[in-house]
């Protein structure tokens, strides 16, 4: 599988994607406004020294995607130096398997940087690892202040309906409380990125 | 005296498991019809994909890799109800 100029552009641009989506546009673009970045943060993309090309694989059901691919677009859009193109993944499974998470998985979304020669820079995929992390403590706080939740390794649908309705409410209220911090997050990592690809 | 029996596919709602939970529970349907008391579908998070019946886990994605081969859920939920008394095995 090769990445060129005639299959790059075929892609969606950001806009192209948001007026395709069936569903989660609402969250996404919630989220587009929500993303904070700094006058540092723009500067580091500023400093590319031309234009960098991003190829995204995504799908609008995946939550990781409504999260993140926000946070690319805002960075393209205020610093005026990436070309996005997105790619649905379920179409594209030959882009997919070229950059699975750990060898096996399909997860999304996936951003892969090129030159404008199209010589791969590098790729970013799903979310980092730090947010992983401080989702999988804030679960575990969670339980462990709501025994009535029981174990956070039993399958769900042994909890009663009222139980399972709270616990999803609580899950929901993690994610929405460590949005900012994901974000934030996601930032550092690209804009490590473009510190990186500008030097 | 019939006893309720009922299934239920939890499945991650972020990863665009809608596809497999309802082929899988259109296999159950016609596979087992009015045998069955009800099919609960269960939006979840988290990479999910869980079969049970009557609290019987017969597949996790985390425990057994993957999504299941229909026969093998017909197959399970046959065995199940069989040593509830409510079929007979084939």
């Amino acid at each position: 599988m090769t990445i060129d100029r005639a299959r790059f552009d075929r892609g969606l641009t950001y806009d192209a994607y948001k007026a395709q989506m069936t569903r989660n546009r609402e969250r996404l673009e919630e989220n587009e406004q929500r993303v904070a970045l700094s006058t540092e943060d723009l500067a580091a993309f500023s400093a590319l020294p031309r234009p960098v090309k991003v190829l995204v694989l995504a799908e609008d059901w995946c939550g990781d995607v409504i999260a993140n691919l926000p946070v690319l677009g805002r960075l393209a859009k205020d610093s005026g130096k990436l070309d996005v193109r997105i790619f649905l993944r379920d179409q594209n499974d030959d882009i997919m398997q070229a950059y699975l998470n750990k060898g096996q998985f399909k997860s999304i979304p996936v951003f892969v940087f090129f030159d404008e020669d199209f010589r791969e820079l590098g790729h970013w995929i799903e979310r980092p690892a730090s947010v992983t992390e401080v989702r999988a403590k804030r679960r575990k706080e969670i339980f462990a202040a709501h025994p009535e939740f029981g174990s956070p390794d039993a399958p769900v649908d042994q909890l009663a309906e009222d139980v399972r309705v709270r616990l999803q409410a609580e899950l929901v209220r993690v994610a929405h409380e460590t949005s900012k911090f994901a974000n934030a997050e996601v930032v550092r990592e690209l804009r490590e990125f473009a510190t990186r690809v500008a030097a | 005296m019939t006893e309720a029996h009922k299934v239920k596919i939890t499945y991650c709602a972020d990863c665009g498991y809608e596809g497999q939970t309802l082929d899988l529970a259109k296999a159950l349907m016609l596979e087992f019809g009015a045998r069955l008391s009800s099919i609960e579908l269960i939006p979840w998070e988290g990479g999910t994909f869980e079969v049970s019946a009557d609290g019987d886990l017969l597949h996790s994605m985390t425990r057994d890799g993957g999504f299941p081969k229909h026969g093998a859920i017909a197959d399970a939920v046959r065995a199940h109800l069989s040593r509830q008394g409510r079929i007979h095995p084939e």
